[in-house]
């Protein structure tokens, strides 16, 4: 059987994005003489996977733009990923993760809410973005 | 300038970045003093600040969260979340938001960072009445009458002190301030009464139902001074202002020198207010505020940051308060002594408030034109141009205008000028208040109490 590293920050992030789905406030591992703690804080900037994207209509394009959930250093996709940047336009759901915003450790994803055609990336790779400010458009399907 | 123990100098590191946690005219001030000396700028903004275009003069300017104060500008997270992002060394607070508040010196010298300001434990102590008096009277600090402590629960002890001190007396929160939480007690008959209501009021506006008592002044004047400190131990006091003109306990009109006070009473004074500083290991700016009355004067309570009103003094003394209170916090010691500290002339200062001039009524919108005065002796700290949104959301002062002439008499000349040549347009001001009060003959003679703008809107209102 093979041997799960908790200090793993990939296995961490696996562990805090199941715990928050199933609504646990925190884990405690001990693992040789390590020991991992999680704690999830609801509403609070912290390790909290799940982050709403809010969303702001634009009326001249009918665009909806993602704005970044806090301020932070945006990233378009994570650390760890080795696939190749996705092309633009293309089509996204609910819920599809649209890149990262990096809070020193912390990687808050940045999703899509609604369905459409993503158009364009607004903030380029590693830039600084503020609280509200728009990272994706998104054309609504009809 | 004096000079006491050098204990905290070590402590101070440098830094190249500041981060300025506040908005408006103050944030462009604070932002103009870092550039003077060389030093870059993180302005951080609301939502509701986001177009501000003040806030593309600093080299980041970031927002951090949504228009509400408690969201942003009041933030303490967000603020130092902004400081680590950009790398800032230091924290400006300006005023207002978290200028006072010793948890968030703390935190941001705990992030390693230096709060333009002073220590926390010198905040909580000034932000504490009981203990600021207290330290006053070690230090020399003439104070109104009342004990250094807080008032007891027994009826009889209450009483007594009442009596020492002589009616009318007035309880105040030990936590209070700006006006808030406190009660003046005409007579013995209604003391029990009036101290129960304020201590419930403190309980639950301040957390503490800690009170004191001092004597109630019918009629005094709002007279400050102005101390400026390093961490070397030198301490100096730049002049004093005569902030009076005053509604609701917020200041309209201030003035340095405060008229009519000779040197050797105000020496004597502001070199007490010197001598606590150094006692308290203050650093930094501070303002030392008292109610002076029938030639005596009584310390209200001390500012720990950069005042509104700064301007007057800077305009009196030459010396750039802002850039001080930087350098200061960079560790560099003071390079003016005591003796070299001068007040040239007169200068005041009108705050411009966008705002109803009968009613106060806030007044937020598009400035859709501006027209301000310029010439010799006149300056004006603003952040708002034409086509500028005032927000609904934060306090209403939307810029300063300031004179500075050689004598007190033709300063109000200049202001009357500087006055009618301001035309804001989209938005009402308090222009029309202020170009009545410098035609208004009882405040160009001089020496009006802090009651005088009150009974004048009174009387307005009455004809």
């Amino acid at each position: 059987m093979s041997r799960v590293n908790f200090g793993d920050p990939a296995v961490i992030a696996s562990l805090a994005a199941a715990l928050e789905a199933a609504g646990v406030d925190g884990i405690e591992i001990e693992q040789d003489a390590r020991k991992v703690r999680i704690v999830i804080e609801r509403g609070i900037l912290g390790a909290v996977p799940q982050v709403d994207a809010s969303q702001h209509s634009s009326a001249a394009t009918h665009a909806i733009s993602v704005a970044a959930p806090t301020a932070g250093l945006f990233c378009s996709a994570h650390p760890a990923s080795v696939a190749p940047p996705l092309e633009l336009p293309r089509e996204v759901v609910p819920g599809e993760m649209l890149g990262f915003i990096r809070v020193g450790p912390i990687l808050l994803p940045v999703k899509a809410s609604g369905t459409g055609i993503l158009m364009r990336s607004l903030a380029g790779d590693g830039s600084l973005v503020g609280y509200g400010e728009p990272l994706f458009e998104i054309e609504p399907c009809p | 300038m004096q000079n006491g123990q050098d204990s905290s100098a070590e402590r101070v590191p440098g830094f190249d970045t500041v981060l300025i946690a506040n908005r408006g005219e103050v944030a462009l001030r604070i932002l103009r003093a870092c550039k003077d000396l060389g030093l870059k700028t993180v302005m951080v903004c609301s939502q509701a600040d986001r177009q501000a275009s003040y806030g593309t003069l600093a080299d980041t300017f970031l927002c951090i969260g949504p228009a509400s104060a408690g969201k942003s500008y009041l933030n303490r997270d967000a603020i130092l979340l902004a400081a680590r992002l950009t790398g800032a060394g230091a924290v400006h607070p300006g005023y207002g938001f978290l200028s006072e508040n010793a948890a968030f010196s703390e935190a941001v010298e705990d992030a390693g960072m230096v709060f333009i300001g002073p220590t926390a434990q010198s905040i909580a102590t000034m932000g504490d009445k009981i203990a600021a008096k207290s330290a006053m009277i070690a230090a020399g600090v003439p104070c109104v009458p009342g004990p250094d402590s807080a008032l007891p629960d027994d009826r009889t002890a209450v009483e007594a002190i009442a009596s020492k001190i002589g009616y009318p007396v007035i309880v105040k929160a030990a936590g209070g301030g700006g006006g808030r939480g406190m009660r003046v007690v005409p007579d013995a008959g209604v003391l029990h009464e009036s101290v129960s209501v304020t201590r419930e009021e403190a309980r639950q506006a301040f957390g503490s139902p800690a009170l004191y008592m001092e004597k109630f002044l019918q009629h005094p004047r709002h007279i400050e001074i102005q101390v400026l400190c390093d961490v070397h131990g030198n301490a100096v006091w730049l002049g004093h202002r005569d902030c009076s003109m005053q509604r609701r306990h917020q200041k309209v009109i201030e003035e340095a020198p405060a008229p009519g006070i000779a040197p050797d009473v105000i020496g004597p004074v502001a070199e007490a207010c010197v001598r606590a500083c150094l006692q308290i290991g203050y650093r930094g700016v501070g303002t030392f505020e008292f109610l002076y009355e029938d030639g005596g004067f009584y310390f209200i309570e001390m500012n720990t940051r950069l005042q509104v009103e700064h301007p007057v003094t800077e305009m009196t003394s030459g010396i750039d308060i802002v850039q001080a209170q930087i350098k200061a916090a960079q560790g560099i010691p003071l390079d003016v002594a005591q003796a070299a500290v001068t007040v040239d002339g007169h200068a005041f200062e009108c705050r411009i408030n966008a705002e109803d001039p009968t009613t106060f009524l806030a007044s937020a919108g598009t400035v859709t034109a501006l027209t301000l005065p310029s010439g010799p002796g006149i300056r004006v700290d603003t952040h708002v141009h034409a086509g500028y949104r005032v927000s609904p959301y934060y306090d209403s002062l939307i810029g300063k205008l300031i004179v500075h002439a050689p004598s007190r008499a033709e300063a109000i000349v200049m202001m009357r000028t500087a006055l009618a040549g301001t035309e804001i347009e989209g938005i009402s001001t308090n222009l029309p208040l202020l170009r009545m009060l410098f035609n208004d003959e009882g405040f160009a003679a001089g020496g009006t109490d802090i009651h005088y703008l009150e009974k004048w809107l009174k009387r307005r209102s009455a004809s």
